[in-house]
C-alpha cells in the first residue's frame, strides 16, 4: 500500500523498491491470481511439512523413571470404584452425598479435603470478553437455583515443595448418577492419590478436583477455577464461598476455601466405554481451549509420548471423519505420493513423500483441529484451564473393557494410574511454567504438528494480494478522477489557478459506506442478545427475527447516517466511485482478517478462503451486463454463485451438509450454533457479524452498483 | 482516525450543533457503563502520569496526611490534586463513583471542541484575508473553502481516541484543555490567558513547554503571517494596480514582529509561575517541601522510572538497556525533541499553529508515557488545516493503518498479558508501528503544508 502514491510521470526514475511495487500494482491481477492458487495449494501441502514433535524441556524427562504404581495402590481404587459403583443414590441422596464418600476415601488416605459448592452458571455473553481478564468479578444473582453442584478438592503437599505450585487432576462425575466410567476414572485418580501421598519426589502439590457435573462438566471446573482465582465477595464483603451454610450433612465440613499456589498443568481424567474391535485401549487427547488457544505441545508430547512408549495405548486425535472416504482427497493423496516418488527417484535425499492414507488421515485431522481452533469452542472441562493461563489437556481413555471390568479389574486402573502417574512425574520435574515448546500449532497427528511459522505462510499467501489490490484499485482510481478533475477545472476558462481540490481525501466517501456497514455490523453483533432477552421461541422464529431486524436497522441507518450529509460535494464522477469504494472494502477485510490472524488463526484462515475470492472477485453486474462478452458473462455468473456461497447462513448449511447431510440439516440448526458460539465468547462470532458480513454486504452493494 | 469522523461533518451551522451535542450525550451514556468497557485499567489509555486512579490513591495518602508522592503512585500536580481529589471521593448516591470525575473531562472536552472551533475561526479567516490580500481571491471562486474549525472542533469531539480517552477516566482531557486554551489565547492575542494556559499545562504535563515558541509566534506575528518575500513579490507585480495602497498597508502590518504582546507574555508567565509554584509549596510544605514535587512529578518523566508497557516506544528500550547506559541514552531521547525544536520553528514560523501540531505530534511520539489522548489532541489540530492539506498524499494509507495499529493493540497486549501465548515483542512492534505512523503523518503533512506553500508562491509569481 505504501506505494499507492501516485508515481508521476514527471519523475524519471523512482527507487527501485517503488518501481517493484508499482510493477507489482500494475499486474496487480495475475500477482492475485498467482498468490490465491499458492495459498489453497500450501494449505494443502499442509499435511505434508508436518514435522514429528519432539519434546523440547529438557526437565520434563518422561518415562525416565520405573512407574511405581503398585497394585496395592490399585487394589485399593478398586475397592474404591465398587463402593461409588454400588452407592445407593436413591436412598442415600439426602443423608450423605457421594462426595461424602470421595471426601472419607481422601482423609483416610491423608490429604486435605474441602469442599466447593456453587451455582451452576449460565454462560452469558459478553462481546468484550476478549478484551479483559477472565471472569472479572462476575455478579452472582441467579440464587433461585435450588440445587448447588458440590466439587470435592483434595490436596497433598508436597514434601519437597513451598506450596507454590500445584497440579490439578480433575475428574468429572455426575454426583447424582455416576456411570461406570465416571466411577473408574475417579478409581484412576484416587489409585494415583493414594500413591503420591506416600512419595517422597513430590515437588509440587497435587490437587484431585472431583467436579460435579450434573450442571455440566465445564460449569463446574470454572466454578472452581474461578473461585481459586478470583473469590467473589458479596455485599458485606464476605466470600460468597464461605457464606454458603455448610451442606445438611450431621458432619462438620472444612469450610474454608484452600488453595495450593499457582498451577502448572492441569490433567482431565475420563473413561469411556470403547468400541470391542480396538485390540488395543484408545487413548483420545482433546486440547482445544476456547478461541483456538491450544496448551503447549509439550503436554501433549508428554502425554502422546507415555501413552505410546509405556502403556501401549493408541493415541488418538479428533478427525473429520466425511474427509476419510472423500475422493478428491483420495485422488489428491495420490498425486502427492506420486509426485514424491518421482521426486525421490531424481534425488534420494528428496524425502517428502507421504503414503496416500498418511495423507488423507494428516489432512482429516488437521481439518477437524482447524475447525475446531476456529470454532472457538473449547473441547471439554480442559478449556477453562488455558483461560488462567494454565496448560490442560484432557485425556479419554477409551477401554474395551469398561463393559467387563467385572472380570479384569485391575488392568484398567494400573494402566491409566501409571500413565497419569508419569505425566504428574514429568510435571513435577518442571522449573518454571511450560513455556520451551510451541503455543501455536495445529495437529496433523499426536506426534505430528505444524507450527506457527509453517502454517502462516498459506494465509500470508492468501491475504497479501488484498493491500495490492486496493493499492491498485485506489490509485486507478485517483488517477482517473485526477484526470477528470483537472478537466473540469480548466473549463471554466476565466483563471488558470489550479483549484484546492479535495482530490487525495476522495476516499471519505467510500470510508463512510464502509464505516455504516460495518457499524452496522456491531449492531447485529448485539442483536441477539436482545432476542435471547425478550423472548423464548424456537430457533426458526429467532433467526428468522434476527435477519429481519438486522436487514430493517441495515435501511434505517442508511437513512439516518448514509445521505443526510456528504462531505466534499464535488463533481460527482459517477461510475468511479464503485473502485474506490472496493478498493476501500478490501482494505477493511484486510485489516479484519489480519486482527483475527493473530486472535484465532484458525477462524482467520477459512475465513479469508471464503472472504479473498469474493473480494477480489466483486465488480458491477452492470458493467458486465454492458460488456456483453463471454468473458464478462463468466465473471458476473462467478460473482453471483460466490456471493451466494459466501452469505454465513448459506455457506454453514452447505458445510454441515458435507458433513452430516443435508438431509439431517434443519434451518433452526444456523441459529443454535450461533447462539453455542456467543454463549461460549468465541470470537469467531464476533468475526462473523463484524468482519464476514459487512464484507459481504459491501461486496453485494458493489455488485448492484450502478453504472 | 480522524478521517473516519470528517464524514460526520457538517456543513451548516445547525447540523454542526446537532452533532456536538450527540457528541456529549454519547459520552454521558458511555460514562455511565464504565465497568463494561473496563477502559481505566488499558495502558492506551491511562498512563502513570494522567491515570485518575492514581490521583484517588494520591488524594487518599494526603487524607491520611502522608505525602501523596509516598509509594510512587500518584506522579501529577499537586494542585490537579487538590482540585480533582475531592471529586474521586465524592459520590452521589445510586451512581457510579466515578460520575463526576467522568463529567469534569466531558465539560472540558466540550470546551476543548469550542476553543478548537474559536480558533479555527481565527484561522480560517486570517488565511482567507491573506489569499485576499495576495490577489488571489479567484481560488474561492473556483475552490470551495470548507469550514475547517467545524471540522475541527467535530472530530475532536466524534475522534474515537478522544471518546475512550473521557470515558477512560484519566486526566489528559483537562491537560489537552489547557494546552488548547494557550494556543487559543495567543490566537486571540491576550496575552494573560496564553500565559495561563501555557503555565498550566507546562506544570501539568511538562512537554507543552515547548509550546512557547508557537505561542511566542503567534503573539508576534498574528495567526498567519505571510512570508514577507511574498508581498515583495506580489508588490512588484503589482506596482501599478490599484490594489497597491492594500499590500502597502499589509506589508506594514507584517513588517515587524510586535514584541508588545509577547512581551507582556513573559510578564504573565512569571505571574502564573509565580502563583502555581506558591501554591504548590503551600500544599507540599508538610511533604518535603516544592523540590520533592519537582522530584516525583518532572523527575518521573525524564527519568522513564515506570516501565510498564505502553503504547510509546521507550519502556521496551530503557527495559533492555545495560543500567551504566541509562543515563546517556535518557540525555540522547530528549535530546531528540529539543533538536527538532529549532529547525521546525525556522521552517514554519509563518505557521505557528501548524508548528504547534507538529510539536504536539512529535512530542507524543518521544515521550516516556504517551496515551492515544495526546494524537486525540494533535489529529483536532491537525483538522485546523483540512484546506491547506487537500493534496496530501498516503491519507488513506494512515487511516487504515491508524485504525489498524488502535485495534492490533489490545489484541496484542491480550495476547501477552492474559493469554500468555504472545510476549513482550508482539506489544511493542505495535508501538513502533504506530510511532511509524505518526512520523509518517508528520512529514506527509509537513510537506504537504509546504507544497501549498510553494503553490500560493507560484500564483502569486504568475498573477
Amino acid at each position: 500500500m505504501e506505494t499507492m502514491a501516485d508515481a508521476e510521470p514527471a519523475k524519471a526514475k523512482p527507487r527501485p523498491i517503488i518501481r517493484l511495487g508499482l510493477f507489482l500494482i500494475s499486474h496487480s491481477f495475475i500477482v492475485s491470481v498467482a498468490c490465491c492458487a499458492a495459498g489453497i495449494f500450501a494449505l494443502l501441502l499442509l499435511p505434508i511439512l508436518a514435522k514429528n514433535t519432539y519434546i523440547s524441556e529438557n526437565a520434563l524427562m518422561p518415562g525416565s523413571a520405573s512407574p511405581m504404581l503398585s497394585n496395592d495402590d490399585v487394589s485399593r481404587a478398586r475397592m474404591f470404584v465398587n463402593k461409588v459403583v454400588s452407592f445407593d443414590f436413591k436412598t442415600d441422596s439426602s443423608s450423605i452425598g457421594i462426595q461424602d464418600l470421595v471426601a472419607q476415601h481422601i482423609t483416610d488416605l491423608g490429604g486435605e479435603v474441602n469442599f466447593h459448592r456453587f451455582l451452576p452458571q449460565v454462560n452469558k455473553f459478553n462481546p468484550l470478553h476478549f478484551f479483559s481478564s477472565p471472569d472479572q468479578g462476575i455478579a452472582q444473582e441467579n440464587y433461585t437455583c435450588s440445587s448447588y453442584g458440590i466439587n470435592t478438592v483434595g490436596f497433598i503437599r508436597a514434601p519437597r515443595g513451598d506450596g507454590k505450585e500445584a497440579i490439578v487432576l480433575v475428574t468429572p462425575y455426575n454426583s447424582v448418577k455416576t456411570s461406570m466410567g465416571e466411577a473408574l476414572s475417579l478409581g484412576i485418580a484416587y489409585s494415583i492419590f493414594s500413591l503420591l501421598t506416600r512419595v517422597t519426589w513430590l515437588a509440587k502439590d497435587i490437587i484431585w478436583l472431583a467436579a460435579d457435573s450434573q450442571h455440566g462438566e465445564y460449569a463446574a471446573v470454572a466454578a472452581w477455577l474461578r473461585e481459586y482465582h478470583t473469590p467473589s465477595f458479596d455485599g458485606s464483603g464476605r466470600s460468597l464461598f464461605e457464606s454458603n451454610a455448610s451442606p445438611t450433612t450431621g458432619r462438620k465440613r472444612p469450610n474454608d476455601f484452600l488453595r495450593a499456589g499457582t498451577m502448572a498443568a492441569a490433567l482431565v481424567i475420563k473413561v469411556t466405554d470403547g468400541s470391542e474391535k480396538a485390540e488395543r485401549d484408545v487413548l483420545n487427547l482433546y486440547a482445544e481451549a476456547s478461541n483456538g488457544q491450544m496448551p503447549n505441545l509439550d503436554l501433549i508430547n508428554v502425554v502422546n509420548y507415555l501413552a505410546v512408549n509405556g502403556q501401549r495405548l493408541r493415541v488418538k486425535v479428533e478427525k473429520l471423519g466425511s474427509l476419510l472416504d472423500s475422493w478428491w482427497l483420495r485422488s489428491l493423496a495420490e498425486l502427492f505420493h506420486k509426485l514424491g516418488t518421482v521426486a525421490r527417484s531424481l534425488n534420494p535425499q528428496w524425502n517428502f513423500g507421504i503414503s496416500v492414507a498418511e495423507y488423507i488421515e494428516g489432512s482429516a485431522t488437521l481439518a477437524s483441529s482447524l475447525y475446531n481452533q476456529a470454532l472457538g469452542v473449547p473441547t471439554g472441562p480442559h478449556g477453562v484451564f488455558r483461560d488462567y493461563q494454565v496448560d490442560s489437556i484432557t485425556m479419554e481413555i477409551s477401554a474395551k473393557r469398561v463393559a467387563n471390568y467385572k472380570n479384569r479389574p485391575n488392568e484398567l486402573l494400573l494402566q491409566g494410574g501409571r500413565l497419569v502417574e508419569g505425566v504428574i512425574r514429568s510435571v513435577n520435574n518442571l522449573l518454571e511454567k511450560f513455556h520451551q515448546s510451541f503455543f501455536l500449532y495445529l495437529l496433523t497427528s499426536p506426534n505430528k504438528f505444524v507450527s506457527v511459522g509453517v502454517y502462516m505462510i498459506p494465509f500470508a499467501l492468501l491475504v497479501a494480494p488484498l493491500p495490492m489490490v486496493a493499492a491498485s484499485l485506489f490509485t486507478d482510481s485517483t488517477r482517473r478522477i485526477s484526470g477528470m478533475g483537472t478537466k473540469v477545472a480548466s473549463s471554466p476558462a476565466s483563471s488558470d489557478i489550479p483549484a484546492i481540490s479535495f482530490r487525495s481525501w476522495r476516499w471519505l466517501h467510500a470510508a463512510k459506506t464502509v464505516f455504516i456497514v460495518h457499524f452496522w455490523g456491531a449492531v447485529v453483533t448485539l442483536l441477539p442478545h436482545f432476542l435471547s432477552l425478550v423472548q423464548d421461541s424456537s430457533p426458526l422464529t429467532n433467526l428468522l427475527s434476527w435477519i429481519i431486524l438486522s436487514a430493517f436497522t441495515l435501511l434505517i441507518l442508511q437513512a439516518i447516517l448514509g445521505s443526510s450529509f456528504s462531505l466534499l460535494h464535488m463533481n460527482r464522477t459517477q461510475g468511479m466511485e464503485w473502485t474506490l469504494l472496493k478498493s476501500v472494502t478490501i482494505a477493511a477485510a484486510c485489516t479484519g482478517l489480519c486482527i483475527m490472524s493473530v486472535i484465532n488463526f484458525a477462524t482467520a484462515e477459512l475465513g479469508a478462503l471464503m472472504l479473498v475470492p469474493m473480494c477480489l472477485m466483486t465488480r458491477p453486474l452492470m458493467l458486465d451486463a454492458k460488456a456483453k462478452t463471454l468473458k464478462s458473462f463468466i465473471r458476473a455468473a462467478c460473482n453471483v454463485v460466490l456471493i451466494f456461497l459466501v452469505f454465513p447462513p448459506v455457506a454453514y448449511y452447505l458445510w454441515k451438509g458435507a458433513l452430516v447431510g443435508l438431509e439431517n440439516a434443519r434451518v433452526g440448526d444456523f441459529w443454535n450454533w450461533v447462539e453455542s458460539l456467543w454463549t461460549w465468547n468465541s470470537a469467531t462470532y464476533i468475526y462473523m457479524c463484524m468482519v464476514h458480513l459487512p464484507c459481504w454486504v459491501l461486496c453485494v452493494h458493489t455488485l448492484l452498483y450502478p453504472c | 482516525m480522524k478521517e473516519e469522523e470528517e464524514k460526520k461533518n457538517m456543513k451548516t451551522k445547525p447540523h454542526f450543533w446537532r452533532w456536538a451535542v450527540a457528541s456529549v450525550i454519547f459520552r454521558l451514556v458511555l460514562i455511565y457503563f464504565p465497568k463494561n468497557l473496563n477502559l481505566a485499567t488499558r495502558p492506551e489509555v491511562s498512563t502513570p502520569v494522567t491515570s485518575l486512579r492514581r490521583l484517588a490513591e494520591g488524594y487518599w495518602l494526603t487524607q491520611s496526611s502522608m505525602s501523596p508522592y509516598a509509594g510512587s503512585m500518584y506522579h501529577g500536580s499537586p494542585l490537579l490534586l487538590s482540585v480533582l481529589g475531592p471529586l474521586t471521593m465524592k459520590k452521589i448516591e445510586g451512581q457510579p463513583y466515578h460520575l463526576l470525575c467522568s463529567l469534569v473531562s466531558v465539560i472540558a472536552d466540550f470546551i476543548s471542541a469550542m476553543l478548537i472551533r474559536a480558533t479555527g475561526l481565527k484561522l480560517r479567516m486570517a488565511y482567507c484575508e491573506r489569499l485576499k490580500s495576495l490577489g488571489l481571491g479567484k481560488l474561492f471562486e473556483i475552490s470551495e473553502i470548507l469550514p475547517s474549525e467545524d471540522i475541527a472542533a467535530l472530530v475532536y469531539l466524534w475522534n474515537p481516541l478522544t471518546i475512550v480517552t473521557c470515558v477512560g477516566f484519566n486526566t489528559t482531557p483537562v491537560e489537552n484543555l489547557f494546552i488548547i486554551l494557550s494556543l487559543y489565547g495567543a490566537c486571540i492575542r491576550v496575552a494573560p490567558l496564553a500565559a495561563f494556559g501555557w503555565v498550566v499545562a507546562s506544570h501539568l504535563s511538562l512537554y507543552p513547554t515547548i509550546l512557547i515558541i508557537p505561542v511566542i509566534l503567534l503573539l508576534g506575528n498574528g495567526p498567519d503571517a505571510t512570508p514577507r518575500k511574498l508581498f515583495l513579490m506580489y508588490k512588484k507585480d503589482e506596482a501599478d494596480n490599484s490594489s497597491k495602497g492594500r499590500v502597502v498597508n499589509g506589508l506594514s502590518e507584517q513588517k515587524n514582529f510586535s514584541w508588545r504582546p509577547v512581551g507582556l507574555f513573559f510578564v504573565w508567565v512569571f505571574i502564573w509561575t509565580l502563583y502555581s509554584l506558591v501554591l504548590c509549596g503551600i500544599f507540599m510544605r508538610n511533604y518535603g517541601g516544592i523540590s520533592e514535587m519537582f522530584n516525583r512529578t518532572y523527575g518521573f518523566i525524564l527519568t522513564v522510572k515506570d516501565l510498564s508497557p505502553n503504547i510509546g516506544v521507550l519502556w521496551y528500550f530503557f527495559a533492555e538497556v545495560f543500567e551504566f547506559f541509562r543515563d546517556f541514552f535518557l540525555i540522547v531521547f530528549h535530546v531528540n525533541i529539543l533538536f527538532m525544536i529549532l529547525p521546525l520553528a525556522i521552517r514554519l514560523k509563518h505557521r505557528p499553529c501548524f508548528l504547534a501540531f507538529v510539536y504536539m505530534a512529535i512530542c507524543s511520539m518521544l515521550k516516556p508515557y504517551p496515551s492515544v489522548g495526546d494524537s486525540a489532541l494533535y489529529l483536532a489540530l491537525l483538522a485546523l488545516f483540512f484546506n491547506e492539506l487537500a493534496e496530501m498524499q498516503f491519507s488513506f494509507f494512515l487511516f487504515c493503518g491508524f485504525v489498524g495499529v488502535s485495534l492490533l493493540s489490545p489484541v496484542m497486549h491480550n495476547l501477552w498479558i492474559w493469554r500468555g501465548t504472545g510476549n513482550a515483542n508482539f506489544y511493542f512492534a505495535t508501538g513502533m508501528a504506530y510511532a511509524c505512523f505518526q512520523i509518517i503523518l508528520v512529514v506527509e503533512s509537513v510537506s504537504a503544508m509546504l507544497n501549498h506553500d510553494r503553490k500560493i508562491r507560484k500564483l502569486v509569481g504568475t498573477t
